[in-house]
């Protein structure tokens, strides 16, 4: 922990709240958000301590579900990403070089390719169930880590100690694995959260232009309908716009902290430069 | 010449997603023409006739080259919700968005250069810090959660600026706010390490061990260094503000090409949609070719 820094401290503890909240809007029943329970535009009050929407479904139902649904899905991309870009970049690192070359390519291309562009094409055209959000986040996701990844599997590769290993003629694969692993583990993390920001902002983005699922409460819907009621020209803004924009900025932020702190604490002459 | 042939591919993998995915849909392509309950209405006969004039129980190679001679003819179809030629709908929408994106590359930019240089150089002081946090903070805001925001303060309690619509210059000066901020959180981080970077990096080490005053050691020594991978991050920003307009243009109901696809989005206009993806999806192509047709001129060792 302390090894992290002040910075990286900070998002931790940002972190654990979110992830707090968001394991109770998992426990509350399945209706919370959507079902009608007070007065259309309540404002806040005794039962619904953010107020209501335009049905009258509680708000902050909606932000705590929401939790829930952003950080799992972050989460489970940033997971499948960071995996698959580690076994793509992994053979980029060591496989053949007609592969490796492939891969290389394939990266060039996928990345002059607009990535939120064609999020919300495909999403526009293929539905918005949870699962098909994550496969196209994923799709679209894995080139720059494995880029990343790659560079770091080929550092650790031209190690001395690799090099020997490899002269006793063990599978490729293998060495990376048994004596590459400590080089390359600690990697993961940056890579991991940041896709877990960017799928969380892409995946706000799309619900915010209505391209969510609109039978689960999330952060971003929440914003859709604040945006097609135009709440902003009430006061009501102060307490239906503001906390899910927060949510979404501090989620993000905090993920953003710890990725900072880990990369600086992989990365010791990022400090030692003469000021 | 390698680069030539990434381009190519990426137009081709534009041009294919843009024909197979409303043919991926769930329910089919005839979905393009409208609701489920329209669909409902039509009579087997009626949906023969749709299928038939617009080629669905042709093989798709043989569909595919008829959207492609559309594509190059400007024949994007109709759109569903009015009837006009989207070719028109976008010709009228495209230009509103390349000022809009222009302006935001261009400001984000110098901008972003500049403080990133400037945070690398004060990185032990306090503005330096004070900086870094500023932009670790910009990045992780959502767009148009900022751009309601500024709505709110800007337009409706403050008033002096307009929200919505576009034409004057005070009409910009919100959504490319909006979007210089959001963009700007990267670009920064980013020029600061690649200076720190080349800053440790021996010819720099070198230079100051042999007594160049700091001033000049920063200008002449490891600036150019340290810009050429910004370059990079120029390609995604375009990308990243491409994607962002029609987030944006929705928010301050700008007429650009964003919108447009929002718009058609909403109404499930498909044709409408996919000429405005296709169209977006180029124009990000073209700023990319653009920026790295220029970048032999800031590294010498590109030209050859």
């Amino acid at each position: 922990m302390r090894a992290l820094g002040r910075q990286g401290r900070t998002g931790l503890a940002l972190l654990a709240v979110i992830t707090a909240a968001a394991v109770y809007g998992l426990l509350l029943p399945d209706s919370a958000g959507t079902a009608r329970i007070g007065e259309p535009y309540a404002p806040p009050g005794p039962g619904l301590p953010l107020g209501a929407d335009d049905l009258g479904r509680s708000l902050l139902d909606q932000l705590l579900v929401g939790a829930a649904t952003s950080l799992g899905l972050g989460f489970l991309v940033a997971l499948v990403v960071t995996a698959l870009a580690a076994v793509i970049g992994g053979a980029a690192a060591i496989g053949p070089r007609w592969l490796s070359s492939l891969i290389m390519r394939s990266i060039d291309v996928m990345l002059i390719l607009p990535e939120l562009i064609l999020f919300i094409l495909a999403a526009a055209f293929l539905g918005q169930s949870f699962g098909i959000r994550v496969a196209i986040l994923v799709v679209l996701m894995w080139p720059v880590p494995a880029r990343v990844l790659r560079a770091g599997m080929l550092t650790a590769w031209s190690r001395g100690h690799l090099e020997v290993a490899r002269a006793m003629g063990a599978p490729r694969w293998w060495l990376l694995l048994r004596h590459g692993s400590y080089l390359i583990g600690p990697l993961l993390i940056p890579v991991f959260v940041r896709a877990a920001m960017r799928a969380i902002l892409y995946d706000a983005t799309l619900s915010f232009l209505g391209l969510g699922d609109p039978t689960a409460p999330s952060w971003g819907t929440t914003l859709y309908w604040v945006q097609v009621n135009g709440v902003f020209l009430s006061e009501a803004w102060v307490w239906w716009a503001l906390p899910p924009g927060l949510a979404i900025t501090l989620s993000v932020l905090a993920l953003a902290l710890i990725g900072t702190a880990v990369e600086e604490r992989l990365n010791p002459a990022l400090k030692e430069v003469p000021a | 010449m390698r680069r030539i042939l990434e381009y190519g591919a990426v137009v081709v993998i534009a041009l294919l997603l843009n024909f197979l995915l409303p043919r991926a849909l769930p329910g089919g392509p005839m979905k393009l023409f409208g609701s489920p309950e329209a669909l409902s209405r039509l009579t087997e006969a009626e949906r023969a006739q749709i299928a038939q004039q617009y080629g669905f129980g042709r093989p798709l190679p043989e569909q595919f080259a008829d959207y492609l001679t559309g594509v190059f003819t400007l024949d994007l179809g109709t759109s569903l919700s009015d009837g006009r030629p989207v070719a028109e709908a976008i010709g009228e929408a495209l230009p509103w968005t390349l000022l809009l994106v222009g302006t935001s590359i261009v400001i984000t930019c110098v901008l972003g250069v500049a403080l990133g240089v400037l945070g690398a150089l004060r990185r032990r002081r306090g503005g330096g810090a004070g900086l870094l946090g500023t932009a670790i903070v910009l990045d992780s805001l959502p767009a148009f959660w900022l751009g309601m925001l500024l709505i709110v303060v800007f337009g409706v309690q403050l008033n002096v600026l307009p929200t919505y619509g576009a034409g004057t210059l005070a009409h910009l000066v919100l959504p490319v706010t909006t979007l210089v901020v959001t963009g700007l959180g990267y670009f920064f981080l980013y020029t600061r390490s690649s200076m720190l970077t080349v800053l440790t990096s021996e010819p720099v080490q070198h230079a100051h061990a042999r007594g160049v005053p700091y001033g000049r050691l920063v200008r002449r020594h490891a600036l150019r260094p340290a810009l050429l991978p910004v370059h990079t991050i120029v390609l995604m920003e375009i990308g990243f503000l491409a994607g962002g307009s029609i987030v944006i243009e929705t928010v301050f109901a700008y007429p650009g090409l964003g919108r447009l696809t929002f718009g058609a989005i909403s109404a499930r206009d498909y044709p409408l949609m996919q000429g405005a993806f296709l169209v977006l999806t180029l124009m990000v192509v073209a700023m990319n070719a653009i920026a790295d047709a220029t970048y032999p001129l800031l590294d010498p060792r590109a030209r050859q």
